[in-house]
């Protein structure tokens, strides 16, 4: 774009990758893989990183690599760095710790959506927003439970894959339970390494996820396969 | 926290050997002072209007997000599984900066906001990415931008 006459200035957030890469302008954050601008509710550092990285766009010559000088503030609405901790309200870890059996994780899955069902539509009402892209709670957990358990299943929207439906629907689900739980009453909401340990560890979703994940990797079909061994379940959870 | 030697195992290793394009020619064109440009989003996160399609794969299209977008309509569809979106789903402006940038051009920071952003799958081989890059210029051109914010996920 530079090259065809439009001045170009970027976040960097692997530095490693920029010295390599070396744009025209760029400001290197120091903060978390997800999170550019630094801290979601905090428009005054927000502001901040966006006005070091525009800036950029003034310096008399290049390339310029730039580090921002702070780390993200701390996260006040998360618990990351809470001694206290974040903790669900509503624990399902003893009930499915011990269930492998697939209907039964389904049911387990079942009850933990109706548990959180009326904290999401509460979240929906308090926001007037989700993340949830295709597929609602109920849509999500029927595509994944059946896909887990080994049935046939239809593709429940011609437009994708089945493969981009799996991804997809995981993602739909966790996007569901976060917006869930940050709805539930309590001191602190949860950091985000926090609701990933939660949400991995101790929910039956996650469980469920686990299970595409093993079946996708038998799959002949190579997008399925693929799905399977990258798309579901993060690096540090796996 | 995005400093890879203080990164855990396995995703240090693994953004540490992701290859990245070199440059033979570092272009560089200059402009007007910050208050008289029109700034245009370019992210890579993966982000689409909610009823436009989703990202399937990693074939270097992008989406198109008119200036007038809502953060109730916008989702993001980015296929890593690897990286945080709480912090997304609490607050867009976390990944796409819509907000503060109107904020900017109301206060007279800059001159404007452009009518359209853009959004591209991050995981993409960049090469996969250039043709429509090359494409977005004149686009950008046509809606009078002259400054890219380039933002990663």
């Amino acid at each position: 774009m530079e090259g065809e006459g439009i001045p170009t200035t970027q976040i960097s957030l692997i530095r490693e990758h920029t010295e390599i890469i070396r744009p025209p302008r760029a400001l290197w954050v120091p903060f978390e893989l997800g999170r550019p601008l630094g801290a979601p509710e905090n428009p005054v550092f927000q502001r901040r990183v966006l006005l070091t990285a525009l800036d950029l766009l003034d310096a008399p010559e290049g390339p310029v690599l730039v580090d921002f000088p702070d780390e993200a503030p701390e996260d006040t609405a998360g618990a990351d760095k809470n001694p206290a901790g974040w903790s669900c309200p509503v624990s399902f870890a003893s009930e499915i710790r011990q269930v492998t059996d697939i209907e039964r994780l389904r049911a387990a899955l079942n009850r933990e959506v109706a548990d959180l069902r009326p904290w999401y539509d509460l979240s929906i009402e308090k926001y007037d927003r989700s993340a949830v892209v295709e597929f609602g709670p109920d849509a999500a957990l029927e595509l994944l439970a059946t896909f887990a358990s080994g049935k046939k299943l239809e593709i429940p929207d011609a437009n994708f894959s089945l493969a981009t439906a799996l991804r997809l629907a995981s993602q739909d689900l966790k996007a569901f339970y976060f917006e869930a739980v940050t709805a539930q009453p309590g001191p602190v909401l949860p950091g985000s390494s926090e609701f990933s340990q939660w949400f991995w560890q101790e929910t039956a979703a996650s469980r469920i996820l686990r299970t595409v994940k093993e079946r996708c990797l038998k799959e002949a079909d190579e997008s399925l396969r693929k799905t399977g061994a990258l798309l579901l379940i993060p690096l540090d959870q796996s | 926290m995005a400093r890879l030697d203080r990164m855990p195992e396995p995703m240090r290793s693994h953004l540490a050997k992701l290859p990245c394009p070199s440059f033979k020619n570092q272009p560089w064109v200059s402009g007007q002072p910050l208050a008289h440009r029109r700034v245009s989003l370019i992210s890579t996160a993966g982000l689409q209007r909610r009823g436009d399609r989703p990202f399937e794969g990693m074939s270097g299209d992008y989406r198109v997000i008119p200036g007038d977008t809502k953060a109730k309509d916008l989702v993001m569809t980015h296929i890593s599984t690897n990286f945080d979106r709480t912090g997304f789903q609490r607050d867009w402006n976390v990944v796409f900066p819509l907000d503060r940038l109107r904020e900017l051009a109301i206060e007279g920071i800059i001159e404007s906001v452009a009518a359209y952003h853009y959004s591209f799958m991050g995981a993409t081989d960049p090469a996969e990415m250039e043709p429509a890059a090359r494409n977005l210029v004149r686009l950008l051109k046509g809606d009078r931008v002259d400054a890219v914010l380039l933002v990663p996920v």
